[in-house]
């Protein structure tokens, strides 16, 4: 199976701003990507351009279709939230349901609503009735209950409140993904979805400044409580980050062995959040 | 997949209160205002009179020969749908701003993103609301108006029998009461390929602006066409002005008025009533001429210009659909 995505020198300019600039990646099928970045780091840009949105420079493939000639086509098989997710204010729960059902060849109308069953939307409600939260609930219902090959989710559980935003994601893994589907997730609430994750981008600035599995991320990053007496040991490994936790440091190193590591202090993998935000004060120093 | 058959719904449900309610409503009002005019009239009937298309009722009651009854049948029964004029004029309003929102307003809601998350070509979205504009929305109008004109007539003759003019036999077995609703729908084709410049042009507007739809709209023909007759004006150019506000903005702008090609192509007034053997001095509009002048209106060249300009704009809508995204 080829990629699901394949991006060569993709860029794309606003004016003179620079929103994704010359960026190349491969996305394989059957894995769950989490896109990270700051806001304005042009993840909302490339997520665009990979769903035919916006015209760009470069080379993409999305399916092997060329999203910016073929998109009528790629939309069959691809499904997304973009941004914040908003329906028509006009727009009611049973004529939401009985449009896509009637457009989408792909659309699996039980499944909807059955997702609708455990809200508290009821057929003949209006979007202009319900909280912010009840809409993203109605997206999120048509959305699943499509049979897409690619989805992509940019910050798809604002509004929600914890216990549906848990829900949404176990949902989206044991109930939806398999291994023929890919998912991009962005997302702010990062440690979310670390634990659905198969794959991590990290992007700033309009390139990707890490791209890796999960498992590379346990393998290369390692986090290690640093007791003072060694604090001059470990910063000689030259660790990426460093912060104080109850008087201790907490040292983050790229690449450095854990066996090596261990003798300095306890090691474990390091969260997500902890790793964007060692990556990004690299960036910006 | 019925793909354009549920799009063409999404417009309805959308825009239930223009093709729905607005019609309605001012039929409702139309027909209120006519049965209070008549009953009050039949009550103070003596003293006042009143008049129903330019007859006087109460003079006629007087002293109606066979003749004139007759003559007075054969008017409601030709020209009733003509009381429902109002509800074409609510159709040309509510066309214009359904145009002038249809690729706009799920931009500025953002909404767009939704619709395009979806398997549906721009083609197909921006072909759907050109049937709403061009077919819909004229249809349900047509109905309404068949609705609206057949219960002011009852109310008319009722009235009448009330002061001792029984039309109801003579307007029954006047073929025209019959073929009036077809002959205005049979206008219908005319008038939407007359509207197809104005629709055309809307529709490129709504899917171009990024914002204030209706002042692009509006102000750029309007300001052209104003600085084109001060040019001429200063620089005595000697150019045709009149041509460019009739047949630019005129034809850009106003197309969605009703029989607003009688304005270009002028017939003369007695084509428009004698055309069903009517008399000339009754004034009551005759459908059946409406249609046969209208229809020649087909044979002009400006028409068939104003649609390949018309199909040209909404090209121009669909390709600038394609990547116009909210904002």
């Amino acid at each position: 199976m080829s990629a699901v995505i394949s991006a060569r020198a993709l860029t794309k300019r606003y004016g003179k701003q620079l929103a994704v600039d010359n960026v190349s990646f491969e996305i394989p099928a059957g894995r769950i990507i989490g896109l990270i970045g700051p806001n304005g780091s042009g993840k909302t840009t490339t997520l665009k351009a990979v769903l035919g949105l916006i015209p760009f420079e470069g080379d993409l493939k999305v399916l092997g279709l060329d999203p910016s000639t073929q998109r009528d086509e790629l939309m069959n098989q691809v499904c997304f939230i973009a941004d914040v997710a908003i329906l028509p204010r006009w727009l009611r729960v049973r004529d939401a349901v009985d449009f896509v059902a009637g457009v989408h060849p792909k659309f699996d109308r039980a499944k909807a609503e059955r997702y609708l069953a455990h809200t508290k939307l009821t057929p003949s409600m209006k979007v202009k009735q319900m909280s912010k939260g009840m809409v993203v609930q109605l997206h999120l219902a048509l959305v699943m209950a499509i049979d897409a090959k690619l989805l992509v989710l940019d910050e798809p559980t604002l509004g929600l409140d914890i216990i549906f935003r848990k829900q949404f994601y176990q949902n989206l893994l044991e109930d939806y993904f398999d291994e023929e589907k890919t998912i991009i997730v962005t997302t702010h609430q990062v440690e979310e979805i670390e634990h659905i994750l198969s794959d991590l981008m990290f992007i700033s600035e309009g390139k990707i400044v890490l791209s890796a599995t999960m498992d590379e991320v346990g393998e290369r990053f390692t986090e290690v409580m640093v007791p003072a007496d060694r604090v001059e040991a470990a910063k000689a490994l030259k660790p990426i980050d460093e912060r104080q936790v109850f008087g201790k440091s907490v040292m983050l190193f790229d690449g450095v062995p854990r066996t090596q590591l261990a003798t300095l202090g306890e090691t474990r993998n390091v969260g997500i959040a902890d790793l964007f935000v060692a990556t990004m004060k690299g960036t910006y120093a | 997949m019925n793909t354009m058959k549920w799009l063409v719904k999404r417009e309805f449900w959308e825009h239930k209160g223009g093709f729905y309610w607005a019609p309605i409503v001012v039929g409702a009002i139309m027909v209120f205002f006519l049965a209070a005019t008549v009953f009050s009239g039949v009550v103070m009937g003596h003293s006042h009179g009143f008049n129903i298309n330019g007859n006087n009722v109460t003079a006629m009651t007087h002293d109606m020969s066979a003749d004139e009854r007759s003559q007075f049948a054969h008017g409601l029964a030709t020209g009733y749908m003509g009381l429902a004029f109002p509800l074409f004029l609510v159709l040309g309003v509510v066309v214009f701003f359904f145009c002038l929102s249809a690729l706009f307003d799920d931009r500025k809601d953002r909404s767009v993103l939704f619709w395009k998350s979806l398997p549906i070509s721009d083609t197909e979205t921006v072909l759907s609301k050109v049937a709403i504009a061009m077919a819909g929305a004229p249809l349900i109008t047509v109905v309404l108006a068949f609705v609206v004109s057949f219960v002011s007539l009852v109310i008319i003759c009722i009235g009448s029998a009330l002061l001792g003019i029984n039309v109801v036999g003579p307007v029954l077995s006047d073929p025209n009461l019959y073929l009036s609703p077809f002959e205005v729908a049979g206008v219908l084709p005319v008038y939407v390929l007359w509207a197809a410049p104005t629709i055309g042009w809307l529709m490129m507007v709504s899917a171009w602006a990024r914002t204030k739809p209706f002042l692009w709209a509006v102000g750029v023909p309007v300001f052209a066409g104003t600085l084109l007759t001060w040019f001429n004006a200063i620089f005595s150019f000697g150019w045709d002005i009149r041509w460019f506000w009739q047949h630019i903005v005129g034809r850009g702008l106003g197309g969605t008025i009703p029989g607003i090609w009688f304005a270009y192509h002028p017939v003369p007034a007695t084509a428009l009533e004698t055309a069903n053997g009517m008399n000339a001095n009754s004034h009551t509009g005759d459908m059946g001429a409406i249609l046969m002048q209208s229809w020649h209106v087909l044979a002009e060249p400006d028409m068939w210009i104003g649609i390949a300009a018309g199909a040209a704009m909404i090209y121009a809508a669909i390709r600038l659909r394609r990547w116009r995204d909210e904002g």
